[in-house]
């Protein structure tokens, strides 16, 4: 462990709004507390832009913190960094792409990170895998899995799994000039007098899995969504903006990237009974000439309602959002190759797609990633 | 000169909804957002010759910064307690341009829209009178997620006892921060505006009965008044995939009566009507309760004030959830009001 060469440093964490907002904050509050134990000093702030926070949609919160005041004060000049040392995502579903806003289009995951920089993940796959979701990258970093699945939570209820525990014993692990593991374990034995707790940090620094990622790597499979923001002088009198026209749908702000699980559809057991598409808030099924619902994913947010109110059983699944590498509609494959759909839909949900075999004992909430599809202690699935 | 009217008839079941989409996908709403999902289904009961005015809220805000735009009718912001000057104020506006020839004489619906600290909290006085401008055709929704959901969940007059928002939150050394019943809206606007024709309270979980409901109001004329009941994720603190079921749950717990009051003559619909009737049976309020974040801190005693403030609802008012008066027994026969058989009847 050695003194840190620059003056400041910069972390981001990246994570489901609203779902997430308590797990950031303290992961980034603990940042600060941590680097005062060794004398620097720091401070935690939350994006103004991202409030209000709607569930799903990604946010950001940092962490600052320097050798001085003076060059804490001259690293917080800033509305929100655009470059960081290292960035968090709390959830591995995010290496997808940011679409906090519509104007800000679809940005890559590793935008704001500098040469050199560090990406952590909370994942519970390999970085090679993680790495394959990911944009390609314009110059090399470093990522880094963090063992376990996303936490998701309420508002008002925080589900205390130790993944902050566990991202800041990483941490310690990419920065250890920053953050040292000793003083985030201190810290922790200080605020939960829990041993447990400490060794989840431990265990945070010893599991997480690194890998440097060169540029170039990465896939460049993922949609570019990019507007540019109008002036004041460009627009209308009274601000005046076109309504969509009938039939279309929101071509600018597209919102999947809020999506950490999605739908997919048997289309031989479907009753046509119109559920999914009437419940749907982001109007995203669509009504085929046989009078099936088709799922449109350029404007699915993967909410869930639709696979809750159908009334079949596992006939539309909600299925873990990195198996899948494009938002293309399947209803095209089911009509030319329908042996070929069903195998795909038994690939991706695990569930059998013949109605003889239904009575198969796996369910779409077992077969859904258990950490994705969260509960609060006392909402939820009971 | 005669008046070119849409016909809005009452859709008989799912099959029946239109297809047509007028609130489409692209607005920056939580996952699983039930007033979103009002929203489409008020425009698809209306139909495209529909005005919309918003007032300031999760629905103005998740629905208009830039390029987020998810309105097909055209739609205008309005400040946050003036709906109802919105929607009259239009009204008027279309009557004067259709009678001096402006613009061609159709009929074309007016509805604002509020969420609970617009509509409840702020323009309540702005709504009540609208409502007694007979003349003047629009009708107001009020979306109630039951609290400021956009500015992230502050307490309103709409917060049901005990929740948990930024502004009540539990303490150890007291457990509940908020002790008021909810404000009943719905009851207050048609007991006190005899002249409205239609007044009525939905959900959107009761998707055809929400739509009807909006197509009664927009048939019928006047200025008229829509409440629905909008479980949000974000505030309620639950999965977004039960959006549906906590609609269902709220009044199958008999929390979230169903009901219209068409021309003076209440009728109470759905689940709500099948409760009264004694063919369905009301379920605890505990049901509803434990699936949301917002009541984990109730002890049993909570939980049992809130029951019994629902039992009050359907046992003692005057019209089980709908107007809050309980009669003396030597008034029963002056007010010609058999309260006893009412009730055997309600609780058989």
């Amino acid at each position: 462990m050695s003194e840190p060469k620059e003056t400041s440093i910069t972390v981001e964490v990246v994570y489901r709004g609203i779902f997430q907002k308590t797990l950031a904050q303290r992961i980034c509050r603990s940042i600060v507390l941590a680097a005062r134990k060794r004398g620097h000093t720091g401070t935690a702030f939350a994006r103004y832009g991202d409030s209000p926070e709607r569930n799903g949609v990604p946010a950001k919160q940092f962490a600052v913190v320097a050798v001085n005041d003076l060059e804490l004060e001259a690293s917080m000049a800033k509305y929100e960094p655009a470059v960081v040392d290292v960035s968090i995502a709390v959830d591995d579903t995010l290496v997808k792409g940011v679409e906090s806003w519509a104007w800000y289009g679809r940005q890559p995951i590793w935008k704001p990170i500098r040469k050199d920089g560090f990406l952590l993940v909370t994942s519970e796959k390999a970085p090679e895998e993680v790495l394959a979701q990911t944009d390609k990258a314009e110059r090399p970093y470093t990522m880094g899995c963090v063992p376990g699945a996303a936490s998701f939570a309420g508002l008002w209820v925080f589900k205390d799994d130790h993944t902050d525990y566990r991202v800041l014993g990483a941490l310690a692990k990419v920065v250890p000039d920053w953050v040292r593991l000793d003083d985030v374990k201190a810290l922790i034995k200080e605020q939960t007098k829990d041993e447990a707790a400490v060794q989840s940090a431990q265990y945070g620094y010893d599991g997480a899995l690194l890998r440097a990622v060169k540029a170039g790597e990465g896939t460049s499979g993922h949609e570019k969504l990019q507007f540019a923001k109008p002036g004041w002088t460009t627009m209308r009198p009274g601000i005046v903006v076109d309504a969509r026209k009938p039939g279309e749908r929101n071509p600018q702000y597209k919102k999947y990237t809020a999506r950490t699980l999605r739908p997919v559809v048997n289309f031989d057991t479907c009753i046509k009974c119109t559920m999914c598409w009437l419940d749907c808030p982001d109007e995203c099924f669509e009504v085929t000439p046989e009078g099936h619902y088709e799922v449109v994913y350029e404007a699915c947010i993967g909410c869930g309602i639709c696979a809750q109110v159908c009334p079949v059983k596992d006939c539309i699944v909600m299925v873990d959002e990195l198996k899948f590498e494009d938002n293309k509609d399947k209803w095209q494959l089911w009509k030319t190759d329908h042996d070929a759909y069903n195998k795909w839909f038994e690939q991706k949900s695990g569930v059998p797609a013949d109605p003889k075999r239904v009575a198969h004992a796996s369910t779409a909430a077992e077969n859904a990633n258990p950490a994705a599809n969260p509960t609060t202690s006392t909402g939820g699935d009971d | 000169m005669a008046v070119e009217t849409t016909t809005l008839p009452q859709i008989k079941g799912v099959k029946d909804v239109p297809y047509d989409e007028l609130f489409v996908s692209g607005h920056r709403t939580c996952q699983g957002c039930e007033s979103a999902l009002v929203m489409r289904h008020m425009v698809k009961a209306s139909g495209p010759r529909t005005i919309v005015l918003g007032s300031t809220g999760c629905m103005y805000v998740a629905n208009t910064t830039y390029y987020t735009t998810p309105w097909v009718v055209p739609w205008m912001h309005t400040q946050l307690g003036a709906s109802g000057s919105a929607a009259l104020g239009t009204a008027a506006g279309l009557k004067v341009l259709m009678r001096k020839g402006k613009l061609k004489n159709e009929k074309i619906n007016v509805i604002a829209f509020c969420g609970d600290g617009g509509g409840a909290d702020m323009g309540i006085g702005a709504i009540s009178a609208t409502l007694t401008h007979k003349d003047y055709n629009c009708l107001v929704l009020l979306y109630d997620n039951e609290s400021y959901a956009n500015t992230d969940i502050q307490l309103s007059s709409q917060t049901p006892y005990g929740a948990v928002t930024t502004f009540s939150p539990s303490g150890t050394k007291k457990r509940l921060m908020h002790t008021r019943w909810k404000k009943n809206v719905p009851g207050m606007l048609a007991a006190g505006h005899p002249e409205s024709r239609y007044i009525a309270a939905g959900c959107a979980a009761y998707a055809v009965d929400l739509m009807n409901k909006i197509r009664k109001a927009l048939e019928l004329g006047g200025p008229t008044f829509v409440h629905t009941l909008d479980p949000c994720p974000k505030g309620w603190d639950y999965h977004p995939q039960y959006s549906q079921e906590l609609g269902h749950l709220a009044v199958e717990c008999g929390i979230w009566p169903l009901y219209e009051v068409m021309d003076g003559v209440c009728n109470l619909t759905g689940p709500t009507r099948q409760i009264a009737e004694g063919r369905k049976k009301r379920k605890p309020v505990y049901e509803y309760l434990k699936r949301q974040g917002r009541f984990a801190h109730f002890a049993d005693e909570d939980v049992e004030h809130f029951q019994a403030e629902v039992d009050k609802m359907w046992t003692e008012w005057l019209i089980p959830g709908v107007i809050p008066f309980t009669i003396p027994a030597k008034d029963q026969t002056i007010l010609k009001i058999d309260k006893k058989a009412l009730h055997e009847q309600k609780t058989a």
